[in-house]
């Protein structure tokens, strides 16, 4: 078992865990918007810097992206340090002229004390700060649909081509762990359209809420291998199955 | 573009993820740009999804989504060379192609590119035709670039 000290506090730290799972389990708030529990980390959004040294570096310390850096015996941490804070602010600084109308950028921006950006604002800009969840999170857990498409000022999220994809299933999941809602998908009944393409939603078999598309389904029994009847059941009426099967346990 | 082109090139290389930037730089090579058959044929031999292949195929600057011209002719434009008057190269090279910068000329012969530094300073200002470097260059000497080049 190794050993850090965080906030001048001695914390025990298993082998291989990065140093913003330990501060979260320690209860110190670290700000994230790149952070999302169904992937690995990407460090794309750069807020969870925190500074790190060691006695032998002199004095020396640097700043690391603490969803990435792993807690190694003897490390000296401090999340909330000046030079931490000057850095985060400048990066929520950035973000707020990219993306002023994202909701939790400008909350975070509100926390840090910006009341003026420094650069030019992007009043219409696109809520998208390329966090990657949604890329990562279409190409590890469902069909990889989206990524990400050229580099620099003209990096963004899309489809190949920018055109309706064969693989997306319409499962809305980019969308949904979007953390400032940046994909725009439309969702009127048994009606879906996302990233250019219209799904028909199957009904619930029990009382015909809206369950899944039929390719998110086909992929799903295929991937998975849960049957398309029981995917065809909407959670409501799985509750109620099961509630009804303990019942009979019960009595 | 028939798929069947593809197949001999992508023969050569492993069918996993790894072998992505090496089929596409055999693709760029034999084809001057990545038509979108062979992103597709190479996202299916290796397995991987055809987003994932764009993501690479936009990112490195080695890869073009549209045709390039027979000599790729590119004009260095870091910071020794801008010193040494490179901006002048582009401009000559512009008027005696007749296409803007990061265009390819009509007739498919050279795509105009600018570069931010090729690591020759020394030899400020450079012009790369191809992967010929050719230094110290002045305006005068693009007309008789292009001319070797007919």
């Amino acid at each position: 078992m190794s050993e850090i000290i965080l906030n001048g506090r001695k914390v025990k730290v298993r082998k291989g865990e990065f140093l913003l799972a330990v501060a979260r389990r320690e209860g110190i708030e670290i700000p994230t918007l790149c952070q999302h529990d169904a992937v690995e980390p990407a460090g794309a959004c750069r807020l969870c810097l925190v500074e790190v040294t060691r006695p032998e570096w002199e004095g020396w310390s640097k700043l690391v992206t603490s969803c990435l850096f792993p807690a190694e015996d003897g490390l000296i941490v401090s999340t909330d340090s000046a030079p931490v804070h000057k850095t985060r602010k400048g990066i929520l600084e950035l973000l707020m002229a990219r993306s002023p109308n994202a909701v939790p950028v400008r909350e975070l921006a509100r926390q840090y004390g910006i009341e003026q950006c420094p650069y030019p604002v992007q009043h219409d800009g696109d809520n998208c700060i390329l966090c990657d969840i949604c890329t990562r999170v279409c190409q590890n857990l469902v069909t990889g649909a989206i990524s990400r498409i050229d580099r620099g000022v003209g990096k963004r999220v899309a489809t190949p081509f920018a055109e309706p994809s064969t693989d997306c299933v319409g499962c809305l999941a980019c969308a949904k762990s979007c953390p400032t809602a940046a994909i725009p998908y439309e969702d009127e009944g048994l009606r879906r359209t996302i990233w250019g393409k219209t799904f028909e939603v199957a009904s619930c078999a029990g009382c015909g809420a809206p369950t899944v598309t039929a390719e998110q389904a086909a992929w799903i029994e295929q991937s998975k291998g849960v049957s398309r009847e029981d995917q065809l059941v909407c959670d409501r009426c799985k509750a109620q199955k099961t509630a009804a099967a303990y019942q009979k346990l019960a009595w | 573009m028939p798929s069947t082109d593809f197949a001999e090139l992508l023969e050569k290389h492993p069918p996993v993820e790894e072998s992505l930037i090496e089929i596409l730089h055999d693709v760029q090579l034999a084809h001057r740009y990545l038509p979108r058959p062979a992103l597709v044929a190479v996202a299916a031999h290796c397995a991987v999804p055809l987003a994932r292949v764009m993501s690479v195929a936009t990112f490195y600057k080695a890869f073009s989504l549209e045709p390039k011209g027979e000599k790729v002719l590119k004009v260095c434009m870091g910071t020794a060379c801008h010193v040494k008057g490179a901006s002048q190269l582009l401009d000559e090279a512009e008027r005696l192609l007749g296409c803007k910068c990061g265009e390819t000329t009509a007739d498919g012969r050279y795509t105009l590119e600018e570069v931010n530094c090729v690591g020759a300073c020394a030899m400020a200002p450079l012009v790369i035709e191809d992967e010929q470097y050719h230094g110290k260059f002045k305006p005068v000497d693009m007309k008789l670039l292009l001319k070797a080049g007919e």
